[in-house]
């Protein structure tokens, strides 16, 4: 039997009923999204006509009721992918290094082996490989739902489920691999680790998240303020001054000055005092800042690389810890 | 002697809430044969063990396996060690067979096809889960996977604490005849002097974090007496400790200044060795007089 075979079959091993459980747990959920695909493509194609422009024509009822549900389905199914990286990572990661330690296994193969790199490294491989493999799966069955119910829209230039879907659940799953490893070396605990995991997992996605969004800002365009997205993403609104300047309107606020004109349906509309009275002259417009539609692949790569940096450094300080920390 | 290949020098550690395990000792084992570590729970064995092995930090003094510093060249010392921990550390979803080829990919030179002759030989069933293993096959497994590294040296931290006594000789008989087969050293550590009193070349005595006795098992038993005779002076000897005997009486153990013993004194056999250097470390011999 060569060393591959055996590499895989003991890994598989040590993980098994992790690994099973999330095998068909992936299975499940990607059969659900491609049956929803399917089904809303069979819809749509009975008359396509009905999504279009003029699908509220009272022949359409029946179909459009129809697809109304799938993509209710369709869109619940999203959101469980988006849950799904996270889960992946945490169940497969904690274990691999904690579980050694909790049950007393760490000190025979830490001996065994004479370098603790290089019993680790295979096994995080492994698991690593699966996680891609399995988010890949998920992530490209994401893309067809969300193709299926959003017909006749270029997803590939489209922030719409931006993180449900597409190649961000792989690096998403593999960021929470490398926490969940990390986390499971330090504590040396199966359970306080996955707890400790979820909460850093948190933590460390609301903070990327932030930090994306602020990132995003300098992508983003002033619009008028109601405008048809068309596939791009709105980070919100600020007020552009008369010098091209925008400011928030927190940051307005202060300087008394707050008539500011809103355009909307072809009119311009001024703010108004509480007694419903125009205070002076608008010192500038409301606008939103909108990221364009055809960055969404440059956008999406960027919080890749991100997220797959953290994932190293996090894999990174896992390598640290069980080269300092004791087996038991 | 030839040059140690285990040594501790001045070697203290204490542990994060204070407590100190070893209290600054010098130990030398020299190459070949079997030596016992005894003593009881708490005197140190393990932690002196996991600090040959690299897991534990000295916090003064040092240590060195084969010259090596486990704690600056980890693989270099580990490439000397085979090591048996207290409880058999198998997984449990693994089968005989799996440990030992996870031992091959994990330690290049592993020598799988001694380590599956060797549980051949005692019957231990391969595709077995280890789970469903005795204590006394988990404990054989470990040994083997030990063994199978063709490791010089070898550290067995008790592991005869959890095997019924015929689990214990048939442990001890393969150990030995390994030993004695592949020119190893070994290190063996117990609470259960009767246990190594066969199997072990020589003694090394540990309590309260300190080397007691280090000699070998037959010097041991030559330099020592027993006294039944109370306070009464010993001609010849230096009382080492008194101690209760199983039926409740004095004994004083006596480290013989001569060959030749004075009257009064009978042969020590090893436990009461052990005991007497035990007894001489909790308590002043003139006061247990």
């Amino acid at each position: 039997m060569s060393r591959l075979t055996t590499w895989v079959r003991l890994s598989f091993a040590l993980q098994r009923w992790e690994l099973l459980f999330m095998v068909g747990g992936s299975a499940l959920l990607v059969a659900g999204m491609l049956w929803i695909a399917w089904q809303a493509n069979a819809v749509v194609g009975i008359d396509p006509g009905c999504f279009g422009s003029d699908g509220g024509a009272r022949a359409c009822e029946r179909l459009v009721q129809q697809f109304n549900g799938l993509y209710d389905l369709g869109t619940k199914l999203l959101d469980v992918g988006f849950g799904v990286p996270f889960g992946m990572g945490l169940v497969l990661g904690v274990p691999l290094i904690a579980r050694e330690i909790d049950h007393g296994t760490a000190d025979m193969a830490w001996t065994l082996s004479r370098s603790r790199v290089r019993w680790l490294a295979p096994r995080i491989v492994f698991v690593a490989l699966v996680v891609i493999g399995l988010l890949l799966v998920i992530a490209i069955a994401s893309d067809v739902v969300a193709q299926a119910i959003q017909p006749g829209s270029n997803l590939a230039a489209d922030f719409t489920w931006y993180g449900r879907r597409g190649g961000l659940l792989v690096m998403r799953g593999l960021l929470a691999l490398g926490v969940g490893v990390a986390i499971g070396a330090i504590f040396g605990r199966q359970l306080p680790a996955l707890l400790v995991a979820i909460f850093v997992s948190i933590a460390i996605f609301t903070a990327v998240s932030l930090g994306m969004d602020r990132w995003l800002e300098t992508d983003a365009v002033a619009t008028p303020y109601v405008v048809e997205l068309g596939g791009g993403k709105q980070l919100g609104q600020r007020i552009e001054l008369a010098d091209g300047r925008l400011v928030s309107f927190t940051e307005l606020s202060p300087s008394g000055q707050t008539n500011i004109a809103i355009e909307a349906d072809g009119m311009v509309y001024t703010s108004m005092d509480e007694n419903g009275l125009v205070s002076g002259d608008p010192v500038g417009r409301m606008v939103s800042l909108v990221v364009p539609g055809d960055l969404y692949p440059t956008i999406v790569l960027r919080e890749s690389g991100v997220l797959g940096g953290l994932a190293l450094l996090a894999g990174g300080l896992a390598f640290l810890v069980v080269n300092r920390r004791r087996p038991y | 002697m030839s040059d140690p290949v285990l040594e501790a020098r001045a070697l203290a550690k204490r542990y994060r809430r204070g407590v100190w395990a070893l209290g600054g000792i010098d130990l030398a084992i020299p190459h070949g044969g079997i030596t016992a570590l005894v003593g009881p729970n708490a005197a140190g064995k393990s932690t002196l063990i996991k600090t040959w092995v690299g897991f534990e930090r000295p916090t003064r003094g040092g240590v060195t396996v084969a010259g090596i510093d486990p704690w600056k060249d980890r693989s270099g010392a580990l490439a000397h060690l085979g090591y048996v921990p207290q409880s058999p550390s198998l997984y449990d979803a693994l089968t005989v067979d799996d440990h030992l080829a996870m031992a091959v990919q994990l330690r290049p030179g592993f020598d799988r096809a001694t380590a599956a002759a060797r549980l051949g030989q005692l019957g231990i069933p391969r595709s077995a889960p280890a789970r469903q293993l005795s204590g006394g096959q988990q404990a054989q497994v470990a040994l083997a996977l030990a063994l199978g590294t063709r490791a010089d040296i070898l550290l067995l931290d008790e592991p005869l604490a959890s095997l019924d006594p015929l689990a214990r000789r048939e442990f001890l008989h393969v150990l030995t005849d390994a030993v004695r087969t592949d020119g190893a050293t070994a290190l063996l550590s117990s609470h259960i002097v009767t246990d190594v009193e066969q199997a072990c070349d020589r003694l090394v005595v540990l309590g309260v974090g300190r080397v007691l006795l280090h000699s070998t098992v037959a010097d041991a038993l030559a330099s020592h007496r027993i006294s039944e005779a109370g306070d009464e002076p010993i001609a010849g000897g230096t009382p080492v400790a008194t101690f209760a005997g199983p039926a409740g009486e004095a004994l004083t153990l006596v480290q013989l200044e001569q060959p030749l013993p004075g009257g009064g004194l009978r042969a020590a056999n090893l436990e009461e060795v052990v005991m007497g250097y035990l007894a001489s470390a909790r308590v002043p011999v003139a006061d247990a007089a």
